[in-house]
């Protein structure tokens, strides 16, 4: 009789520590589960500041003015620094609610860049056939006329060479 | 005046002429060399001036400073500034290397500049949990533009200065969209901080 009693307390033990641990795991997990997405968040907000700063960049390169982007760069940068310490504090809601607000800054930014880098790109072509046409033209015609002065001063030059006459000194002595 | 030297002046005009008249197009293929490329980094007192600078601190006041950065790479950059305190025993950059210093971050500015600007930000700090004991300090908390970290730094009695001194100094990172990391771009500034 009494074994089966301790048999029974020792089951009831047992079952006691599993439902604890279980109990356990299933209160770290979400807080665990909640620091990862932060953690990713913020790692996701990172990676699309840095898009958004290469499309600036390519913007400007096709010669685009970033001016205004990269004072929205600077906005994005400031809450991805207050995502990182949110995240470093623990305050994962935070880190999470930032990151989200820099990734919409940073998305806003690279689809600016995207259509600025297109357009600028546009006009640049458009810019080089205009000097291109303008000086080709401009050339052919400076040649043209260059030319034509040329024949007109040698003829000149020959005409005034044939017209001369030729003078002897005579010794009166 | 011979007739061939005409001929040799109307060809050298000729040649200036083109040249005049076809800059437009060669300005779109020829890139001349830009000047030198470098970027600044400064640090300035709470005045923006190269005065007043926090020098002697105590526990519990705040203090401001304004850390500055200039871009004259050509192009935008990204920095990364790096706000890091030590002790004296702890190490500082390595310029010849170009390695930053191994102590981690306390805190960081993420700053975006086109060619040929320069921004500032303010950069204020204070300590906390700070202990005298022999010929010893602690600083417990560095707590930075309201941010508190647990440093726990000791700095021993200086006699030669009188005092017990600790360095704060900010590293200049760059992002680099090669390799798509940011870097140590071998530049930082510092002030030496002695607690009272």
């Amino acid at each position: 009789m009494s074994g089966l009693l301790t048999r029974c307390l020792r089951a009831s033990a047992w079952l006691l520590l599993i439902l604890m641990v279980a109990g356990l795991l299933s209160y770290w997990s979400p807080c665990a589960k909640g620091a990862d997405d932060a953690s990713g968040s913020v790692g996701n907000a990172d990676a699309a500041v840095r898009l958004a700063f290469n499309a600036t960049l390519d913007a400007e390169r096709a010669g685009a003015n970033v001016s205004g982007l990269i004072v929205r760069l600077n906005e994005a940068g400031a809450v991805l620094v207050e995502a990182e310490i949110a995240l470093g504090n623990g305050n994962s809601s935070e880190a999470l609610s930032k990151a989200a607000q820099c990734v919409g800054i940073a998305e806003s930014v690279k689809s600016d860049a995207d259509a600025l880098r297109a357009s600028s790109l546009d006009g640049a072509q458009t810019e080089f056939w205009t000097y291109l046409i303008f000086s080709v033209v401009s050339v052919a015609v400076f040649v043209v006329a260059l030319a034509l002065v040329w024949r007109r001063f040698k003829r000149g030059n020959v005409r005034r060479m044939l017209g001369m006459r030729l003078e002897v000194a005579h010794d009166e002595a | 005046m011979k007739l061939e030297d005409y001929k040799v002046i109307f060809v050298a005009v000729g040649l200036v002429g083109i040249l005049i008249f076809a800059s437009p197009a060669l300005s779109l293929v020829l890139r001349l060399p830009g000047g030198e490329r470098f970027s600044e980094l400064w640090v300035l007192g709470p005045g923006h001036m190269a005065e007043d600078y926090p020098g002697n601190v105590t526990a519990g006041v705040n203090y401001l400073i304004y850390v500055g950065v200039g871009n004259h790479l050509g192009s935008s950059a990204y920095y990364v500034l790096y706000v890091k305190f030590r002790n004296e025993t702890e190490p500082l950059p390595n310029s010849t290397s170009g390695a930053p210093s191994v102590l981690a971050p306390l805190y960081e500015y993420r700053v975006f500049l086109e060619d040929n600007n320069s921004g500032e930000v303010p950069l204020t700090f204070s300590f906390s949990n700070v202990s005298f004991s022999g010929s010893k300090s602690t600083v417990g908390n560095f707590v930075t533009n309201g941010v508190s970290y647990s440093v726990d730094k000791s700095a021993s009695w200086d006699a030669v200065n009188s005092g017990y001194y600790y360095q704060l100094f900010i590293e200049l990172w760059i992002y680099d969209p090669v390799s798509d990391v940011p870097s140590f771009h071998n530049r930082f500034v510092s002030r030496w901080l002695r607690l009272a």
